[in-house]
């Protein structure tokens, strides 16, 4: 299985990758800027990463999307400060980003939706053609690209891919909205082993304890808030410090 | 490898049926069979995933790897040719078939007090009761100078100077003083369990061969693949005091009790040689080690159990930054309260290991992780996985620092560089040890 | 192709989950060579359970590390005879269990046994409310086999799993706290009852205010460290939650790899092969004897093994699948109700309340194990009064905290967005003080609900996939909601801030986009007669005596409680037929 994440490997190559991407950061901290104001800030300034599947201009719109997503404010990280864009571009690397966990042989069926996912796209697909599409579809409408929409554009525009009345092709909006949203809360809730909940501080905000696998004193301690910090499985290589 | 011993008896027993002539030697071959197991010959004769007793594992030396030999009865590679004279004379005094002298690592100063039924009994197995193997001996990788081996005849004429005589062996008289006689016996005779648990000289030549030599004989401290063997003694905490014969027996005999758990070195021992043992034998194992003690009146320190840090814990306080990653990491099997599920987790509160000078078995057993050998009488081989990528030198030295001061332990604090000396020495383990 | 033929052996097992374990070992130890080739991998604690890395819910329980993926192999499904069938695709309303210990490596832990009157479920309606009570359309029928029959094979399943619960009745003495409405037991639980957690304790306290019967539900986490019969051991569950999906990280939760596997390994007459995927069973020219399977292995070389006994202990639906493929029995033709392989293919039916409690209450609903909990019997099997209700079957209703996660149980209440500031601080408000109830409801059988090929689909071996033709029907969707309602009930007595309801409306159609239960069960049924069942009492089956059958696929409809505890008694019984009496003159067990 070539998914780090399931692999003992995968602790060391997370740091080796985070070592790569300081370095690589010396040359591409410019890899990409959002306007002034347009993106929550990051939490950490020094933090860069080098999309691996995901072309300079699919990572602003993936970006810019997913921060409207799960927005900074004062009750949590946002999606950005949470490097949710990092976890989906490693994922998209994974067996799950090149859909080969899913039954993709055809011929397709029209069908009752109950009956699930009848398409052939893989995640890879979904992005890779849908992004784009966003993005044209943005331009003629707004003469602006999606990442250069204020936040209250981007959400209405958002708005409408989840009622799918953004009208979309090959990858219809509902589809990649779905995706998104899908990837975005999985990288903002997932251990920090697979590259989002950095620092474990989406953990921190809902008091969700992680990988602590030992609650046999608190259990029938009825009513007594939890007191310890989330643990990450990737320990002292991830963890931040806590 | 855990089953390679039952076909052989199988084996015995069939030639023992088929036909009447032959049923003293197969009941030879049979006792010679048990004889091995007691002798633990698999553990160095046996390479991972070799041929039985075909040699070829490599036990590191100071000096450099040396590797097992061939003991099949194969004719070119293993003892095929050899006489009983010629077993004997090795067996006694370590000198082989060509006059050489055998490396230190054979404990033939403990097999020579075994007793000329048991050697013939090995004889017989290991020449008519082996399946022979054609595997040639391996040179060992010490340089040519080193390597030459009449050093070790010196070695041998200043260690072992004469063969011990042997000691009066099987008896099943159920008296406490034949039964300690019997476990005397196996431990200094063919257990060879000085090899690891007596500290050794700076010519790696054991302090003491007997408990008639003093209070070094078994005291631990020697430290083998980068395991620190523990003291067999009663003499303190960081030894056997504290544990009841039948505590001894149901380690040796299914590698755990309500005290501890085996790992690292000790692993093979339970599962090729105590684990098969019978429970005479076993008991008469751990009579003998209850007797080497303090003298009757003497006092000694036990371990007492001192819930501060429990208390602690259980109020979601951390006193140290190595309580917080023992509640982290450790605290699910081991318990905030240290007494982790006797049986199945070992309890750390009194746990031997963690109470001596050195806490180099601690500090690798969380680099490592474990794996109990799966035995007859305890088939579960439980693992506690590697914490190597999850914690780094400084957390498991304040990890292990942790675990030698809390619950009433007395055990050594460890540092940062300390750890990653260990870390670096075992670095190719990437299985749980033992497995 | 077949390319080279493995050495005869006395008994070959496909499948090596519960049932392929409890096999091997009850066979084995009758003297028997035993070979269970298993479709997966090689799977144990270490390290497909090993801690930390186990502990991470991406990879478990969003990307189904552990789980057969569709892309290995499917099924189609439909909801009707008029409709074409579409491939299950992406894993979601339940996910079928692949490699060595099957889904029994991953389950929950919850541990029943059943009500005795579902084992004679349509004798005692017609007997309790007459026999026009059950619709014409509905299948149901007798197991074939009773309580007091399989109470052992529970007793020792209950042992070998270190199975912690509190009885009611004890060899007819009441002896503690237990579910009131229980049948006798010859034994008290292995191990005490688990400790509660704060949600089960308050549901516990209105559930009994209600005037209803909460009782500790059985559970195969461990209370207590434990040896079972074998000498297998088990740690004690540290409610880390993560169970289902999970392979335990410390010992604590059955399974077959924790507390069969250990002591199998060890007989020289057990073999294990994994990674080998059974194409079909092979029967002589008469067809009326198995000689064996033939099954395909990682590389892709066929191979025939021989046996004298064949077992089918593969997942639910793969049973009847496999004989589907090996043409063994008449498939099931819904039109005429001729056939018996695939005939009553049932599921599970459920519901739930979540009660929200606002931030002064910390439920820890992280804190939690798969089996742990509090039911309610009052509403499941016959335990009420169907008269004047009107459907057949039941539910129990618990609150079984197993442990949320933040991916898949950042639990709002309805209305909240899916995204944005307004969803983020609801997850935040939210994830420590909420408390989730359940019915885990029957499924009858319906003469329009069953398994055949499809004629589209094939999997990567050319295959073609099994197609289930389900849907829900008014019975089921009246039971559900009458035990929804009920659940609601004790939900605001619970004093909640907010409460959300999740039932079924009459006409819904079965969604497989959200998962519901791997409780999959029927389609090679166990029963009186070969008209209508596959299997006999003793999971023989009917035309083919050395061939065995046995899994959740022998149920005739799906069961109120959890099938584990019922499929693992299922293989005792059998194994014990197969022990003292096949063994002594093969040959069918029960003339037709």
């Amino acid at each position: 299985m070539s998914d780090k994440s399931r692999s003992g490997g995968s602790l060391v190559c997370g740091r080796r990758a985070m070592l790569q991407g300081t370095a690589l950061g010396l040359v591409t901290t410019a890899f990409f800027h959002f306007p002034a104001a347009s993106v929550s800030e990051a939490a950490d300034a020094e933090y860069v990463y080098r999309p691996v599947f995901f072309s300079s201009d699919e990572w602003r719109t993936l970006s810019s999307f997913v921060d409207r997503l799960i927005p900074a404010d004062a009750e949590g990280p946002g999606a950005i400060e949470a490097h949710v864009p990092e976890f989906i571009d490693r994922q998209m690397n994974t067996p799950y980003g090149h859909g080969s966990e899913w039954y993709l042989r055809p011929p397709l069926m029209k069908t009752s939706a109950t009956l699930g996912y009848q398409l052939l796209f893989t995640p890879r697909d979904i992005y890779k053609q849908g992004l784009p599409a966003l993005n044209g579809a943005i331009m003629q409408r707004y003469g602006r690209l999606f990442h250069q929409l204020d936040a209250s554009e981007r959400d209405q525009v958002i708005g409408q891919m989840e009622k799918g009345t953004l009208t979309l092709s090959p990858i219809s909006s509902k589809l990649l909205f779905g995706q998104i949203l899908k990837n975005c809360k999985e990288g903002y809730f997932a251990d920090p082993i697979h590259g989002g909940n950095y620092k474990m501080e989406a953990w921190k905000m809902i008091g969700f304890p992680g990988a602590r696998a030992d609650f046999t004193d608190w259990v029938d301690r009825y009513g007594a808030r939890y007191p310890l910090p989330p643990v990450s499985v990737g320990g002292h290589a991830v963890q931040g410090g806590v | 490898m855990k089953r390679r011993l039952l076909p052989v008896l199988a084996g015995a027993i069939c030639v023992l049926q088929s036909s009447g002539a032959y049923a003293d030697n197969a009941d030879l071959i049979k006792r010679g069979a048990y004889v091995a197991v007691l002798g633990d010959c698999e553990a160095c004769h046996t390479a991972h995933d070799g041929k039985y007793l075909a040699g070829g594992l490599a036990l590191q030396s100071p000096l450099g790897a040396i590797y097992s030999t061939n003991i099949t009865p194969d004719r070119n590679t293993g003892i095929g040719t050899w006489s009983y004279d010629d077993f004997v004379r090795l067996m006694r005094r370590g000198i082989r078939k060509d006059g050489s002298s055998v490396y230190p690592a054979m404990p033939y100063p403990s097999y020579s007090k075994m007793t000329d039924e048991d050697l013939q009994a090995l004889y017989a197995y290991l020449t008519q009761g082996v399946a022979p193997v054609s595997l040639k001996n391996r040179a060992p990788d010490i340089p040519w100078l080193l390597s030459a081996r009449w050093p070790l005849a010196i070695w041998r004429l200043l260690f072992a100077p004469s063969p011990a005589p042997p000691l009066p062996s099987a008896s099943y008289d159920e008296t406490p003083d034949a039964l300690v006689e019997r476990g005397r016996y196996l431990v200094e005779g063919p257990g060879h369990c000085g090899s690891c648990h007596t500290p050794r000289n700076l010519v790696l030549a054991e302090k003491a061969q007997t408990a008639t030599d003093g209070p070094k004989y078994l005291s631990g401290g020697f430290i083998v693949d980068n395991w620190v063997a523990p003291s067999l003694r009663s003499d303190d905490v960081g030894g056997l005091v504290g544990w009841t014969s039948e505590d001894i027996v149901a380690f040796l005999k299914t590698g755990r009790n309500r005290y501890g758990a085996t790992f690292g070195a000790m692993n093979g021992v339970i599962a090729h040689s105590t684990s098969l043992t019978n429970d005479h034998d076993l008991a008469a194992i751990a009579a003998f080690l209850k007797t080497l003690g303090p003298p009757p009146g003497v006092s000694v320190e036990t371990f007492r159990y001192d819930d501060a840090v429990s208390r602690q814990l259980f109020a979601g306080k951390m006193p140290s930054e190595g309580a917080k990653i023992y509640v982290d990491r450790c605290a699910a099997c081991h318990r905030t309260d240290g007494r982790g599920y006797p049986g199945v987790f070992p309890p750390l509160a009194g746990n031997p290991v963690l109470q001596g000078p050195d806490a180099t078995s601690a500090a690798h057993i969380i680099l490592s992780g474990g794996r109990l050998p799966g035995v007859s009488a305890a088939p579960s081989s439980l693992v506690m996985g590697s914490y190597r990528e999850v914690l780094d030198d400084q957390q498991i030295a304040d990890l292990v620092t942790f675990l030698g001061q809390s619950w009433g332990n007395h055990g050594a604090a460890m540092t940062a560089p300390q750890v990653a000396k260990i870390r670096q020495a075992t670095t190719d383990e990437r299985r749980p040890a033992g497995d | 192709m077949v390319s080279r033929s493995e050495k005869h052996t006395d008994v070959v097992i496909v499948g090596f989950g519960w049932v392929g374990a409890i096999m091997a070992r009850e066979l084995t130890q009758a003297g028997l060579n035993v070979v269970a080739l298993e479709r997966g991998p090689r799977r144990d604690t270490w390290p497909q359970g090993a801690y930390p890395s186990s502990i991470d819910e991406l990879t478990h329980n969003t990307r189904h590390a552990l789980f057969l993926q569709p892309s290995q192999s499917t099924v189609t499904v439909r909801h009707r005879e008029s409709d074409v069938a579409a491939p299950y695709r992406q894993l979601a309303a339940f996910l079928p269990g692949t490699g060595v210990g099957g889904a029994g490596l991953h389950w929950s832990g919850c541990h029943w046994r059943i009500s005795p009157a579902e084992l004679r479920l349509r004798s005692h309606y017609e007997e309790r409310y007459g026999k026009d009570f059950i619709p014409q359309d509905m299948t149901i029928q007798d197991w074939g086999v009773s309580y007091e029959e399989l109470e052992p094979h529970f007793a020792f399943a209950e042992s070998v799993f270190g199975t912690s619960g509190q009885a009611y009745k004890v060899n007819g003495k009441i002896v503690g706290d237990g579910n009131p409405f229980d049948a006798d037991r010859s034994t008290p639980f292995p191990l005490p009852a688990m400790k509660n957690t704060y949600s089960a304790e308050l549901y516990s306290k209105a559930a009994a205010e209600c005037g209803y019967h909460p009782f500790r539900i059985p559970s195969a986490n461990a209370s207590q460290a434990y040896t079972n019969p074998y000498g297998c051991q088990m740690g004690a569950c540290t409610f880390c939650g993560f169970c289902s999906g999970y392979a335990c990280y410390n010992y604590s939760k059955a399974s077959p790899n924790v507390n069969i596997f250990p002591a199998l390994e060890r007989e020289s007459r057990f073999e294990l092969r994994a990674e080998c995927d059974v194409l079909k069973v092979e029967t002589d020219s008469s067809g009326k004897k198995a000689t064996g399977v033939i099954y395909r292995t990682s590389k892709g070389e066929e191979v025939r093994q021989t046996a004298d006994i064949v077992i089918l202990a593969s997942f639910a639906y793969n049973n009847p699948y496999l004989l589907l493929l090996s043409r063994i029995g008449q498939p099931y033709d819904p039109k005429t109700g001729e056939g018996t392989v695939g005939r009553n293919f049932v599921y599970q039916n459920e519901s739930g309340v979540t009660l929200f409690f606002g931030q002064d209450k910390f439920t820890n609903p992280f804190i939690g194990a798969g089996g742990n909990g509090v039911a309610i019997d009052d509403f499941n099997a016959d335990n009420f009064d169907h008269g004047p209700l009107g459907f057949v079957g039941g539910a129990p209703i618990w609150v079984n905290q197993a442990g949320s996660k933040p991916i898949s149980s950042a639990t709002v209440p309805k209305g909240t967005p899916q995204w944005g500031a307004h969803w983020k601080k609801a997850v935040k408000d939210n994830f420590q003080h909420t408390i989730s109830i359940h019915a885990h409801g029957t499924n009858m059988a319906f003469r329009d609900c069953y398994l055949s090929l499809d004629p589209t689909y094939s999997d990567t071996a050319g295959r073609p996939l099994l197609r289930i033709t389900f849907n829900w029907h008014d019975n089921d969707v009246k039971m559900i909601r009458y035990v929804t309602d009920r659940m609601a009930d004790i939900g605001r007595a619970m004093k909640p801030e907010s409460m959300s309801i999740e039932t079924k409306e009459f006409g819904e159609e079965f969604d497989l986009r959200h998962y519901q239960t791997t409780h999959i069960a029927g389609g090679a049924i166990m029963g009186t007669s070969p008209k209508d069942s596959v299997v006999n009492r003793y999971l023989q089956h009917w035309e083919v005596p050395n061939l065995f059958v046995i899994g959740s696929s022998a149920f005739p409809q799906g069961i109120g409680y959890n099938p584990t505890g019922t499929v693992a008694a299922l293989a005792y019984w059998s194994a014990k037929a197969i022990r003292e009496r096949y063994l002594k003159s093969p040959g069918p067990m029960v003339q037709a």
